[in-house]
């Protein structure tokens, strides 16, 4: 036996892999703490390093260490002995074989899954003082969220050990739970269960009529939204899961299922998973948060999505972002008749939209039509240049924009139109969050969309001008239709989070478009991971995450105007511990490799090398 | 009616500032036939296909490809992608795959490339999408296995031996179905087995395809048992055209090849 255990040493890489889920851990105890006073600022961080809550982080702060750390070494291969493959050392390290355990493993598995299911559920629920004491653990117990929590660790602890046995060990599941009604009905529980868990009314959990129609319409479980919402998702995941199976059926459909690491069901359940906390967490954040996830941290995700594909996907610097960003904001304000020269006909922000996908698409092709022709260093000023230009114009053409005095009024969003009748802020939510939920619902069909466009052939033909045009044009594929469209896609993006914005502000000044703006986000994108959508997500959530935070408890006197100055610090510490993003795409991180053996360029800003080298 | 010339290179030159690297080329590439360019290096060979393929415009003489459908068109001054369009294909000197793309991915690439999925079809992944993206997906396997590359699926192109590179470079110019495929010294830096399998691939590729080839070679053994003519360059000029044995017992090229350091062997007389 003993020479199958894996020798343990830690070296540099793994400290650091395990010390950062570890600050990650800590810094999210701090974060989601008790809200600080403006006269003790820096006392609520102290109250929350030193509660309970912390340890609870901690400890989920070190077993994610220990987890990545461990992943690590079996993924790098230095930890099997010379016959075993990493697969089964996987085996020998938990010390058992998995794959042929009975009775004992579902016992362990169950009291794993119970512990973290409290835990889950005490670190969702609402916050209070001793967060994560044995006594509020326990109380978990009393939530009917936990049993769903229970019911998810199980499954995945289950998928997880399905991936590790052998082929022949394999549990041969009874044949009707292979059935498409089965799935789909489970699927359904299952997002109601979802709901269940995330329904904040807890006092009437377990009354009857908790389950009716009847009483107070906020008490009963059935005429909440949420729990229709999640029950119709569950619903079409169950049908999604049971098409992507038959379409593995196929040979190149399983050959191309390898390809991704995880299975296309298990993808969709964390699909399922992050859309649940999006929708979900923010009900328990303070105002203040509630404001920040929309203004500071949503719109900028949503340009970093955009950004993401002219620097990530088809590798163009693009210094002037912003530029479209003001021009989606204006469209809106002219159509609300809120500049000095007047529409033709007065439309409400929502119908402006198309309006201002059109004008920053138009505009981005004709910007790119001509720049897009220029290698790397060019494109960079010429879009810095025009950045700059429409920044001066907004300025200085007062009679058109209204200048730096800003335009007039921007409505909010309503519909009025016969069947629907939807007014932004009429709504029971407080204002802010309608402006959260109105991005999530437009950023979720962008984020399908763009992730089916960049596995298409469209975003291989985008990786393959990335990698060596030359090649690609002597396949046939015309670099510069392919950059233009790129350039288009991003900026009709960059344009919907203008009217967003210009919305939620009410007002616009051009100084909300300077420079810096196209600056932050390209940092967005590189600090996530160039061409990889979640690690964008990732990104800019935790980069304006930490701004807010920064802002929230104003930790050495820290001011909104400093925040460039943290910025660049974080895309230093980025670039020296890790130089191709948080969560980089396969694509590019071995492009990154290449460039690093010398074997190819991965920087998106350099030039592609020319046919002579050929 | 269909020209049985490919290929019709008439007088072309081509100068970048005072190096001359063709002068007055004539070339004729017969439909179906394995040709071959051989000649010293620095004598134009990839100069030459860059002019074929529309990576360079020479300034005099005329490069006149004919498609199977009895289309003619003038290759000077069309953009490469356009020329890659009309039904050439081509490998290069040294290898140009997309290192971080899976070898699978690397072909797809090249199959798609004749597809026409726009942004909005594959945002929505309309019917059309999904049937092309299908049809992109057999058509990569088979082409994977028609160069026995099917058990390198997944494996991203950079990791590949330098034999498997080749072919699958190959491949993926194949799969924009061409009609002319030029293999620019396709054998470079690989070993007498790999070049032997290499030849009969570029056989099959001929005769079960009905691709026509027009090769770089600097390999006399190989270059002279796959060709059914050869055009010698040197100095940017066609010093001499014929088949392989004719070439052999030509003096001009053993003039050539004698200013070079490998004189007889290199052309493949010694081992005979
Ligand atoms: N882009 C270019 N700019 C300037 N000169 C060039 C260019 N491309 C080729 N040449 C010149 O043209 C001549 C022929 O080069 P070419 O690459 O065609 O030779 P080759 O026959 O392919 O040689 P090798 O066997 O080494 O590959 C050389 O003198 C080279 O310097
Ligand atoms: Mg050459």
């Amino acid at each position: 036996m003993s020479s199958r255990e894996p020798r343990f040493s830690l070296n540099k890489e793994d400290v650091r892999l395990g010390a950062t889920c570890f600050a990650g851990a800590l810094l999210l105890a701090v974060m989601t703490g008790p809200a600080g006073t403006p006269e003790q600022p820096l006392g609520a961080a102290k109250q929350a390093i030193f509660s309970s809550h912390v340890f609870g982080f901690l400890v989920f702060g070190a077993l994610l260490a220990s987890l990545s750390v461990f992943r690590r070494k079996v993924r790098m291969g230095e930890w099997h002995s010379r016959r075993e493959t990493p697969r089964r050392s996987m085996r020998s390290v938990l010390g058992m074989r998995l794959a042929t355990m009975g009775a004992s493993w579902w016992l362990l598995a169950f009291v794993i899954a119970v512990l973290i299911a409290l835990l889950l559920a005490d670190y969702t629920g609402p916050y209070v003082a001793n967060k994560f004491s044995v006594a509020q653990l326990m109380g978990q117990f009393h939530n009917t969220r936990t049993y769903g929590y229970i019911v998810f660790v199980l499954w995945i602890v289950n998928s997880w050990r399905l991936r590790f046995s052998t082929r022949e060990h394999r549990v041969h599941l009874p044949a009707f739970v292979k059935s498409v009604w089965f799935r789909v009905v489970a699927s359904a529980l299952a997002g109601f269960g979802f709901a269940l868990c995330a329904d904040p009314w807890l006092p009437e959990r377990f009354s009857f009529s908790y389950f009716t129609f009847s009483g107070p319409s906020t008490h009963a479980f059935l005429s909440h939204l949420p729990t229709w919402l999640w029950s119709l998702g569950g619903l079409f995941l169950g049908a999604r899961a049971v098409l992507a199976d038959r379409k593995t059926s196929t040979k190149t459909n399983r050959l191309r299922a390898r390809q991704f690491g995880v299975s296309t069901n298990t993808r969709f359940a964390l699909y399922g998973v992050a859309l649940f906390v999006a929708f979900e967490a923010p009900k328990f954040m303070s105002p203040f948060w509630q404001l920040a996830i929309f203004q500071q941290i949503g719109i900028f995700c949503f340009l970093a999505i955009g950004l993401n594909i002219v620097v990530g996907f088809a590798g163009l610097l693009d210094l002037g972002y912003v530029a479209f960003y003001a021009l989606g904001a204006y469209v809106c304000a002219y159509f609300s008749g809120a500049l000095p020269i007047h529409p033709p006909f007065i439309l409400s922000p929502f119908l402006s939209i198309p309006f201002a996908i059109l004008v920053c698409m138009l505009s981005g092709v004709l910007l790119g039509l001509p720049t897009l022709r220029l290698r790397g260093d060019y494109l960079a000023i010429v879009t810095l240049g025009f950045g700059e230009i429409i920044y001066v114009l907004a300025t200085n053409l007062q009679s058109v924009t209204g200048g730096a005095n800003g335009t007039g009024i921007i409505p909010s969003f309503t519909m009025n139109v016969p069947g629907i009748h939807f007014a932004l802020n009429g709504q029971a939510l407080s204002g802010d969050l309608n402006f959260y939920y109105l991005l999530l619902v437009i950023m979720i069909p962008v984020l399908l969309l763009f992730t089916s466009l960049n596995n298409s052939r469209v975003g291989r033909s985008w990786a393959a001008i990335r990698e060596d045009e030359v090649a690609a044009a002597s396949l046939g594929i015309s670099g510069l239709k392919y950059k233009v469209m790129a350039f288009a896609i991003g900026a009709s993006t960059s344009g919907v989070a203008g009217v967003l914005i210009s919305v939620k502000s009410g007002v616009l000044f051009p100084s909300n478009f300077a420079l810096q703006v196209s600056i932050t986000v390209l940092v967005l994108v590189i600090f996530g991971g160039m061409g990889s959508i979640t690690g964008v997500l990732i990104g800019s959530a935790v980069i304006g995450w930490i701004l807010q935070f920064l802002l929230f408890h104003s930790f050495i006197d820290y001011q909104d105007a400093d925040k460039y100055m943290y910025i660049g610090a974080m895309l230093i510490l980025a670039m020296i511990f890790r130089p191709q993003g948080l969560w980089p795409s396969k694509r590019r991180e071995r492009e990154f490799h290449d460039a690093e053996g010398g074997l190819g360029s991965a920087d998106a800003m350099s030039a592609p090398s020319d046919g002579s080298a050929a | 009616m269909t020209n049985d010339l490919i290929f019709d290179v008439a007088n072309v030159t081509l100068r970048f500032g005072g190096v001359t690297s063709l002068s007055g080329v004539n070339l004729q590439h017969r439909r179906g036939e394995i040709l071959a360019v051989i000649g010293p290096n620095g004598a134009g060979k990839t100069s030459l296909f860059n002019s074929l393929t529309g990576v360079y415009s020479p300034q005099e003489g005329s490069i006149t490809f004919n498609s199977a459908s009895g289309a003619s068109t003038s290759v000077i001054g069309v953009p490469p992608h356009k020329v890659a369009r009309l039904g050439i294909g081509r490998t290069f000197q040294a290898s140009r795959l997309f290192n971080a793309l899976s070898t699978f991915e690397n072909i797809k690439v090249g199959v798609e490339a004749r597809q026409k999925t726009g942004p909005i079809g594959a945002m929505l992944t309309l019917p059309r999408t999904r049937r092309e993206e299908q049809h992109s997906d057999e058509k990569a396997l088979e082409l994977l296995e028609f160069v026995g590359l099917a058990h390198r699926l997944n494996t991203p192109a950079d990791s590949l031996p330098y034999g498997d590179r080749r072919r699958l470079e190959i491949a993926r110019a194949l799969g924009t179905n061409p009609e002319v495929l030029l293999l620019d010294e396709p054998a470079a830096g690989t070993n007498p087995s790999e070049k032997l399998q290499l030849a009969e691939l570029i056989r099959k590729i001929a005769r079960e395809k009905a691709v026509s080839v027009l090769l770089i070679e600097h390999d006399m053994r190989l270059v002279m048992s796959l060709a059914e003519r050869l055009y010698v360059l040197n100095f940017g000029s066609v010093i001499a055209e014929g088949t392989p044995d004719e070439i052999r017992s030509n003096n001009k090229v053993i003039d050539a090849y004698l200013g070079s350091s490998d004189a007889g062997s290199a052309l493949g007389s010694s081992d005979a």
